[in-house]
């Protein structure tokens, strides 16, 4: 499967400042697999050391979170959309 | 600087009123000429209910922004051509300070800023009365967020 993937502007340093790249892979864990022989160092940027996604980074097939679809074994389908977008988070001093 | 209409102060200020005791969240987006406020959901109660150990606060001390109302900001980015502005989010009975919390997450999990074109609005209001409200953004030679001035306009 085909899909076009958003890199957030802290990550594009690693894809040749470019915002959308290609991808092929059955699952989101395929396509960050291929990423990261594309793009080396991406993988560790988007998932922890167990492989899971990092706390402040959303994953989008198309327009739903991967978490509430089947996480990284969800499959994707030629000319979907992946989009990773770092959380907005934040919080008073306490 | 950041350039404000008044009725889009008074729209966010209303958003974080109608949200106290718990801070708010959203995004005001631009074409350029007019700029729309779109409120999120502010999702740190749900999290911290389900795990506290990772989610220490409650929504009366921090926010997280739904990540379904994040995808639908990009998306309306992407097809309407229109930018995002500014994020907001108000301080429940504290100052508009950018606080360590502000700063760190605006740069997790990378160290980056991850909007480093983007201002992130405070508003600070004290038992539903509006404070006031400032302004940050990265600033490269700084390495940090500093205050940008607000314009408020007609
Ligand atoms: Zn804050």
């Amino acid at each position: 499967m085909a899909v076009t993937v958003r890199i957030p502007t802290p990550l594009r340093k690693l894809t040749n400042d470019q915002a959308e790249v290609d991808a092929v892979g059955a699952t989101i864990e395929n396509i960050i697999e291929n990423l990261e022989s594309n793009y080396a160092g991406i993988k560790e940027r988007i998932c922890d050391e167990a492989g899971n996604i990092r706390r402040f980074v959303n994953i989008y097939l198309n327009d739903e979170d991967i978490r509430f679809l089947d996480g990284t074994t969800t499959t994707v389908s030629d000319g979907d959309e992946v989009s990773i977008i770092p959380a907005i988070a934040g919080g008073a001093s306490v | 600087m950041l350039e404000l209409r008044r009725e889009t102060t008074s729209q966010i200020y209303a958003h974080a009123m109608k949200e106290f005791p718990n801070e708010c969240c959203g995004a005001i987006l631009t074409d350029g000429t007019k700029d729309c406020v779109r409120r999120c959901n502010n999702i740190q109660n749900e999290r911290h209910a389900e795990d506290p150990a990772t989610y220490p606060r409650d929504a009366r001390t921090a926010y997280l922004m739904d990540p379904n109302d994040l995808i639908k900001i990009h998306r309306e980015v992407d097809t309407k051509g229109t930018q995002i502005k500014a994020f907001y989010h108000s301080h429940p009975n504290e100052d508009a300070y950018f606080s360590d919390k502000d700063k760190t997450d605006a740069t997790e999990p990378w160290g980056l800023p991850n909007y480093p074109d983007t201002v992130y609005v405070v508003i600070s209001l004290y038992d539903r009365q509006i404070n006031v409200a400032r302004a940050y953004s990265w600033d490269d030679n700084a390495e940090d967020f500093v205050e940008v001035p607000i314009n408020s306009v007609a």
